[in-house]
Order: structure tokens, then C-alpha cells, then sequence
């Protein structure tokens, strides 16, 4: 791992780290120019800090799925199940319990992965088609559950409302720049985990997996424990992105969790590049704020077209760049 | 008894209409090796249509179910054209996430054009015969309208129609050798893109029809492709996937499951039915009811 301070990532690190102070100025430069009777056509502040916590929020999923994705080599379709598992399992221990922010993370996480090996074992041998097939129909079980089951979630839809926000030393972390820097960390911690992981033991018999599943068994490596540890990860990852959504969203609904968010994710990653974190993340970054400046362009219900112009990339990425924008894998 | 009756004609009605679609994806998985998700689609594209022409343009019903036919046929010609075709040689997920990327996309086009609303067929528009008061009255109690009727014998009809087609004609040989080896097939003098072509045709010619036949009795909605579309798909591999005859089966036994499920156990869960088939026959039985064993399919 060859990291070298250069000038440039030390500057994006300070834009990174200062870049809420730049929305509240802009927030500022806002105020001063209305009261001169002058409108900017660009969104509030707070809507593009709020924006940049759903990309990197985005980003973590992305990544997060790309263990199983990009790493194994299958296709999961229901990813989204996760993310589902960590919101709800957070959002209720907060919300019935009164349990702290600091402790329902990690329980959320930890659910999280064991929903993954639940999910896991069973699909274990099944490739291909089949495995996306059950993952999907996995993922549309527990939606529907959540959906339907009103005794289990206390409301309608699966709502689940007023999450209070996390706490520390007695005070409540609610502004947006409390969760900016939050999800960043949350992000930077993820990003770590997965680097190492990548670069590892465990991250070369992913990857011997999913050129050749045989060959990597015949070599020694346990197939089905390496790919149930891939799963488990990812499947924690995308709880950590459900439990920070509730207290973010300060509530959560099942339409959060539909399918197609799934595919959204799927869809960052592929076009990043299938296999490998740098391109989990800019698929990440592109298509999520993509879509948000395609709600803010599109006038009323043609901002709803932005999923008709993720398929349309879908389909142009597989035909003339099927290993995504950026070509090296990892 | 006259609920019981009424829910297995429901099933019946539904099952026909699942088999319908549970072919196309059947045929094209079984030629090309593709789970076409965007089957699903052009199935919701079919009612559609069919709503255009009757509703706006004002063309008798018996014309416009052909006429729907027919716009699906091409429109599945051309998925597979611009889609499908170019990957024919590169690996099965790119397959797969392109028919993801056209699913995604047909489904928010039919939004755009027809915006999010639910749709009915009007049913001054139709032929008075299928107005749901003309029934006939079965024995207990329970009424049968001509209208499901109608649904089940088209849905019977055409099956038989298609297994004819399969194993007498030429260009249902040509589909069959296709599915057995594509490489010996045209080895043989078969253009392949051909068959492919009009298995494509077939399928969403044969989709176009169940839209309809949902059309006639149920809401018409940008989604509906998805929600039936995942059902019927659990039919084609509850039949065993790339078996045409399992895929009317499976079809029938899926129709029935949820129209007794929603009856009896919860209505919010009846597409959770057909989930938890699909689930535990990929775990169990991967091949299907009718399909050979092949463990490892992928």
C-alpha cells in the first residue's frame, strides 16, 4: 500500500472537512443577495449538505455491495434487504426501547450480518441467475413483511417516525453538519475495512473465487467460508447505512427499500467498474448525485424519468464498456 | 363453497394469464440462457396499447387485441436487436444487468407516456359480453362470468396453438434445436438470430395477450409488469425453467396458490406466495417440476 501525502489529497481532505462551512456561506451569500431583491437559481445550502450525506450514503451501499458483486462475482439482487434490516432494527431499539444511538449501531450491524449469513447459507451453491433470483425474492419477503406486519413495526407502511437523533455527553448531534462528518467517518471507516480486506488474504480468495470457483477450491481455499464472509461484510455494511438513515431521515418508511433501490446500487457499481472500491466510490459519487440534480433539473414528474436514464445507462455500460468507466480491476 | 369455487376460477383465470407470460420467459431463457426481466414489461406495454387504441383512438376491442399483438412482437424483436444481441458472446451478468437496465427503463418510459395513474378500459368500449354481470350461474351459488371464461379458453387455445407449433412446424424445429445447441444449429443451416427473433416475437406476442386479459378485468399500471412479471417468472421456474409445457403448469399451480392464499390467509401477501415458491423451489428443486436435473444450471 503505497500512500503518499500529495498536495492533492491533502487538499481534498480540507475540502472534505470544510465543506459545510462553504454551504452555510453560500447560505450566507444567499440571505445578502435576496435581501437585494436578487434570486440565485441554485439550490439552499442545506440542500446540497443534505444532498452530499445521501451520496455518501449511496457510496457506502455501493461499496458495500461490491464485496459481493465485484469481489465473489454474483449478483445480488436484494441488497437493499440489508440496508432494510439495519434501518429497522436501529429505528426500533431507539424508538421502543430508548436504547442509545451508540448501542443500536452496532446491534443494527451485527443484525445485519446475520441476516447476511442467513441469507448466506442456504444460498451457498447456487450461481449465477439462481442466486439473483433468490436474493431478490428474499429481499421483496422482508420488504413485504415490513410493509404489511403493522403489529410488528407500530404504524402503517412500516413507518417508523421521530427517530431522535444521536446523542453525545448529553447533547443532541441534530444539525446536518453533525451528520456530514458522521457519515464521512462512518464512510472512511468502511472504506479502510474493505481496502484491507481487498488486499489480503481473505480478499485474494474472493477474487480466485470469482474467476474460477474450482480452480480456487482445488488451490485450498474454503470456498464456502470465504464466500459467507463476503456476505456477512456486505450485508453489515448496508446495515450501517440503514441504521444512520433513521435518525438522519429522523424517521424511515418502507418505501425506502423497494427493489429498485437495489438496483440503483447495483447500477453504481457497475458503472464504476464491477471488482474494485475506487470505482464503488465514483459510481458511487456520479450516479447518486446524478440523480438528485436530475430531480432539481427535470421539471415535476419528469424528475421521476431520472430512473428511465439509469436504465438507458445500464444497458450503453454493459454494451460498450462492460468493465465500467474505469478500466483497471482490482 | 361458492367463495371456494369463485376463488379457483379467480385461480384459474390468474394461472392462465401467469402461464401466458411464464412462456415467453421460458422460450428465451431456454434458447439464449437469459432471465429477460424486461419480459415483464412488455406484457404491462401490451395492456397498454390495448388501452391506447380502445380508449383514444377508438378501435373495437377485436382489433385491438391483434393490433397489440402485433406492436409487442416488434417492440420485442427490437429489445432483442439493440439489447440482447451485441451480447450475445460476453459474460451472463452483463446479460443480465442489461435486461435489469431495460426492465428499469421500459417501465419508467410507460410512466412517462401514460404518467403514474391507475387505468381502466372503459366497458362502454367493450363488447357487452364481457361486462362482469354476464355470467353463468354455477350451481352453489357462485357466478362464472363469461368474461374469465373467455380468459381461461384463450389462455387454453393458445397453449395448445404454440405446442403445436413447437413440434410441428419448421421453425418450432429450429427453436428446439437451438435450445439443445445453438453452435450445431447453425452449423446445420439454422439462423439462429432468426429463431432468436421470433422466439422474442412469440413471447411478447403471447405477453401482449395476457395484458389484456389483465386489462379486462383488473387496473392498468406502470408496475403491474413488475408484480406479474415476478409471478410468472416464479411459475416459469416452479415449471422448471426452458420447459414450455412446465411453464403452463406452473403457471396454473401459481394462479390457483394465489388466489387461494389471498383468500384465505391475507390479501397483503399475495404476491409473497408466489416469492416463497420461486424461493424454495430454486433451493430444493432448482430443475423445476417438469425440467431435467441439472444441479448446477447457471
Amino acid at each position: 500500500m503505497k500512500n503518499k501525502l500529495t498536495s492533492k489529497s491533502v487538499i481534498l481532505f480540507l475540502l472534505i472537512c470544510f465543506f459545510p462551512l462553504f454551504t452555510y456561506g453560500i447560505d450566507y451569500i444567499y440571505r445578502l443577495l435576496s435581501s437585494q431583491g436578487i434570486y440565485l437559481p441554485i439550490p439552499s445550502g442545506d440542500t446540497m449538505l443534505r444532498t452530499v450525506i445521501d451520496v455518501c450514503l449511496y457510496i457506502l451501499l455501493a461499496v458495500g455491495i461490491n464485496i459481493v458483486c465485484g469481489f465473489t462475482g454474483q449478483l445480488d439482487l436484494g441488497y437493499v434487504a440489508f440496508y432494510l434490516v439495519g434501518g429497522y432494527t436501529a429505528g426500533l431499539l431507539m424508538t421502543r426501547l430508548g436504547i442509545s444511538y451508540w448501542i443500536a449501531l452496532p446491534v443494527a450491524v451485527l443484525n445485519g450480518a446475520l441476516w447476511g449469513l442467513i441469507r448466506g447459507v442456504p444460498t451457498l451453491r447456487l450461481t449465477g441467475d439462481y442466486f439473483a433470483i433468490v436474493t431478490f425474492g428474499f429481499a421483496e419477503l422482508l420488504f413485504r413483511v415490513v410493509k404489511v406486519e403493522d403489529w410488528l413495526i407500530g404504524d402503517i407502511d412500516g413507518m417508523i417516525n421521530d427517530i431522535p437523533p444521536p446523542k453525545i455527553f448529553g447533547i443532541e448531534l441534530y444539525q446536518l453538519w453533525h451528520y456530514y462528518y458522521q457519515i464521512f467517518i462512518l464512510l472512511a471507516i468502511v472504506v479502510f475495512v474493505t481496502y484491507r480486506l481487498l488486499h489480503s488474504r481473505v480478499g485474494r480468495a474472493w477474487v480466485a473465487i470469482r474467476e474460477d470457483e474450482q480452480a480456487a477450491e482445488s488451490m485450498g481455499i474454503n470456498v464456502s467460508r470465504y464466500k459467507l464472509l463476503a456476505f456477512t461484510v456486505s450485508a453489515a455494511i448496508g446495515a450501517l447505512g440503514g441504521a444512520f438513515l433513521g435518525p438522519f431521515r429522523a424517521g424511515i418508511s418502507a418505501g425506502t427499500f423497494e427493489f429498485w433501490e437495489s438496483i440503483l446500487i447495483i447500477c453504481m457499481v457497475v458503472l464504476g467498474g464491477l471488482g474494485s472500491i475506487k470505482g464503488a466510490i465514483i459510481g458511487g459519487a456520479v450516479l447518486a448525485s446524478l440523480g438528485e440534480i436530475l430531480r432539481w433539473v427535470l421539471p415535476g414528474q419528469l424528475g421521476d424519468a431520472r430512473y428511465l436514464i439509469f436504465g438507458i445507462i445500464l444497458i450503453l455500460l454493459m454494451r460498450y464498456r462492460p468493465d465500467g468507466l474505469i478500466l483497471k480491476k482490482a | 363453497m361458492a367463495q371456494f369455487l369463485e376463488q379457483i376460477i379467480n385461480g384459474l383465470v390468474l394461472g392462465g394469464i401467469y402461464a401466458l407470460i411464464a412462456v415467453g420467459y421460458t422460450m428465451v431463457y431456454g434458447i439464449i440462457q437469459l432471465i429477460n426481466f424486461a419480459h415483464g414489461e412488455i406484457f404491462m406495454f401490451g395492456a397498454y396499447f390495448a388501452f391506447t387504441l380502445v380508449t383514444f383512438l377508438n378501435v373495437p376491442f377485436w382489433i385491438a387485441l391483434p393490433m397489440s399483438m402485433i406492436l409487442c412482437a416488434v417492440m420485442g424483436i427490437l429489445i432483442d436487436v439493440i439489447a440482447y444481441r451485441p451480447l450475445r458472446n460476453a459474460s451472463r451478468l452483463s446479460a443480465l444487468i442489461t435486461a435489469i437496465g431495460m426492465s428499469l427503463g421500459l417501465q419508467n418510459l410507460a410512466q412517462l407516456i401514460w404518467k403514474a395513474d391507475q387505468r381502466t378500459i372503459k366497458s362502454e368500449l367493450l363488447p357487452t359480453f364481457f361486462l362482469s354481470e354476464n355470467a353463468i350461474s354455477l350451481p352453489s351459488g357462485a357466478a362464472l362470468p363469461y368474461r374469465d371464461l373467455f380468459i381461461i379458453l384463450l389462455a387454453l387455445v393458445l397453449m395448445i396453438a404454440l405446442n403445436r407449433l413447437i413440434h410441428l412446424t419448421k421453425i418450432g424445429k429450429a427453436m428446439r434445436a437451438c435450445a439443445q445447441n445453438k453452435v450445431a444449429a447453425n452449423l446445420m443451416g439454422i439462423k439462429t438470430n432468426h429463431v432468436i427473433a421470433v422466439t422474442f416475437a412469440i413471447g411478447s406476442a403471447l405477453g401482449a395477450v395476457a395484458g389484456v386479459m389483465v386489462g379486462l378485468r383488473e387496473v392498468i399500471e406502470p408496475m403491474m409488469g413488475y408484480y406479474k412479471g415476478v409471478a410468472a417468472f416464479a411459475a416459469a421456474v416452479l415449471g422448471g425453467i426452458g420447459n414450455i409445457t412446465g411453464a403452463m403448469l406452473g403457471g396454473i399451480l401459481i394462479g390457483l396458490a394465489e388466489a387461494l392464499g389471498a383468500g384465505y390467509i391475507n390479501s397483503s401477501y399475495r404476491i409473497a406466495i408466489a416469492y416463497i415458491i420461486m424461493i424454495v423451489v430454486i433451493l430444493i428443486r432448482p430443475s423445476g417440476l417438469l425440467g431435467k436435473s441439472t444441479s448446477n444450471r447457471a
